[in-house]
């Protein structure tokens, strides 16, 4: 049984080797890795649309000045079908976003994690820490 | 950011719970054992009929899954035992939620579990089978003839001379420019996410909706011929046809802007749809193109009853992407001049 989940556990190092990512689109060539951020502010909108849904969030600069960044994150398909809606995450919810800053320096980031004001990372599917879970 | 390597320990606990589920049906979440197929003999299965008389494969599905279309090289066999499936599972399904290293490019994305689209948080379709190809025996594409090699080349030429990949919109991928994507096919293959369809017929059609990325198939049943040469089609053009329980659809006359694995244009693809449980039907495929391939090659997954309906994926509505990854490769571009000019200068 060790051999034969060892063959199992092999066979799937290549497996991951040669996955196709299912990104939509390069991320990577969208926003700058070497450009990391946190932004801490207070939900404006949320495009729940496709091909990727877009968070729109206000964040005080240094100077007290508020700025709209534009964050990307996932389809909203899935969502949807567990339930979630636009009122899940009301307007004015305090999010921190930790993502990469887009390559050509305008206000917009890619949202690597979504994590809500006390901490918790924001639901959104069941897998993650306070996820509502699939309801179907 | 602290999110090195860290898996929630609400992650595990739900992976566990696949495993568990692999011999245990449970509605509307996990798929029944019918959805797996294991080379030996199915139950007969009669499905019920349309009101004209076809026999009935209406409703909403998935090709959701964790098996590869090839096989992986150190693998050497057709199907793994039921443990070795899933341990498989949860090992990949493990690594999808996984959250990867800060600073590298694959952490320049959202994460897929928190808009549940990891695969394990919806409906996917279970098989002992180690490669959805069953033919060739290996389980894996075969050689290339010299003529399809030649022509991924001269593809390749094509693409480089019209410059870099971020050059312009015509140069990115078919899929980022939300043209069409692989779940659409035909072949059908599994769409990464919101990997779902829905069948419905009418008396002499079937139509196919496929969510990634809303393209439709309407595929007559009157026994016409495909059109001339001439029509050329994304998605080709599919003729349907019973035989037996098994709906048999043949598609010819792709645009071949969009190569499967490299096929030409003049690639035939005949599925075979058979309902072999109230949940499943079995689908097969098999790609016939002599000059990229000396014989044809196949593969058969099961496709998983799921809940409807089909949610619009309205692809360009906030395909922001596009525009953002241009100015990027131009900022990119313009750093790159002012760091060349610092340096000639000095």
């Amino acid at each position: 049984m060790r051999t034969k989940l060892a063959l199992v556990v092999a066979g799937i190092g290549v497996l991951l080797a040669s996955a196709p990512v299912w990104a939509h689109h390069a991320f990577a060539a969208e926003f700058d890795v070497n450009k990391p951020l946190k932004l801490r502010g207070t939900l404006l909108k949320w495009e729940m649309v496709n091909p990727h849904s877009w968070f729109h969030l206000d964040v005080k600069d240094q100077d007290g000045k508020v700025v709209t960044w534009l964050i990307e994150g996932g389809s909203p398909n899935q969502l949807i079908r567990m339930g979630v809606t636009k009122n899940t995450v009301p307007i004015g919810t305090e999010l921190v976003i930790e993502g990469y800053h887009a390559k050509d320096g305008t206000n917009k980031a890619v949202g690597r994690n979504f994590v809500l004001a006390d901490g918790k990372r924001l639901f959104l599917g069941g897998s993650a820490p306070g996820g509502g879970g699939d309801k179907k | 950011m602290n999110h090195r390597f860290r898996v929630p320990a609400r992650v595990l606990a739900t992976l566990t719970l696949i495993v568990v589920l692999v011999s245990i049906p449970v509605a509307g979440q996990a798929p029944s054992t019918a959805s797996r197929t294991n080379g030996t003999a199915a139950k007969p299965y009669t499905p019920s009929r349309t009101p004209d008389g076809q026999p009935d494969l209406q409703g909403f599905w998935t090709n959701s899954t964790y098996t590869p279309l090839e096989r992986p090289k150190d693998v050497t066999k057709e199907y793994y035992t039921p443990e070795e499936a899933a341990a498989a599972i949860k090992l990949v399904a493990e690594r999808e939620n996984e959250q990867t290293e800060p600073g590298t490019t694959a952490d320049v994305h959202y994460d897929f579990s928190q808009f549940g689209l990891d695969r394990s948080q919806s409906t996917f379709t279970q098989s002992l089978r180690t490669s959805l190809i069953v033919d060739p025996p290996e389980g894996r594409i075969p050689s290339m003839t010299a003529e399809g090699e030649k022509r991924v080349a001269d593809r390749a030429a094509a693409r480089k001379a019209l410059g870099g990949q971020y050059d312009s919109v015509q140069n990115m991928p078919i899929g980022s420019r939300c043209i069409v994507m692989a779940g659409a096919g035909p072949p059908m293959m599994n769409a990464g996410y919101n990997a779902n369809y829905q069948i419905v017929q009418a008396a002499g059609y079937v139509m196919i909706l496929t969510e990634m990325i809303h393209d439709v198939r309407i595929i007559p049943l009157d026994g016409r011929p495909q059109p001339p040469p001439g029509v050329r089609q994304w998605t080709g053009v599919s003729r349907g046809r019973w035989e037996g329980q098994t709906l048999v659809v043949e598609t010819t006359n792709f645009n071949g802007k969009n190569p499967f694995r490299g096929a030409s244009e003049n690639m035939r693809v005949t599925e075979r749809f058979t309902r072999t449980a109230e949940d499943t039907i079995l689908y097969k495929f098999t790609i016939d193109d002599p000059s990229t391939w000396a014989k044809p090659w196949s593969a058969e997954m099961p496709m998983a009853r799921t809940q409807g309906p089909i949610f619009e994926f309205a692809c360009h509505e906030t395909n922001y992407g596009i525009a953002n990854i241009l100015a990027g490769a131009r900022a990119d571009e313009k750093r790159a001049a002012e760091a060349a000019a610092k340096t000639g200068s000095k």
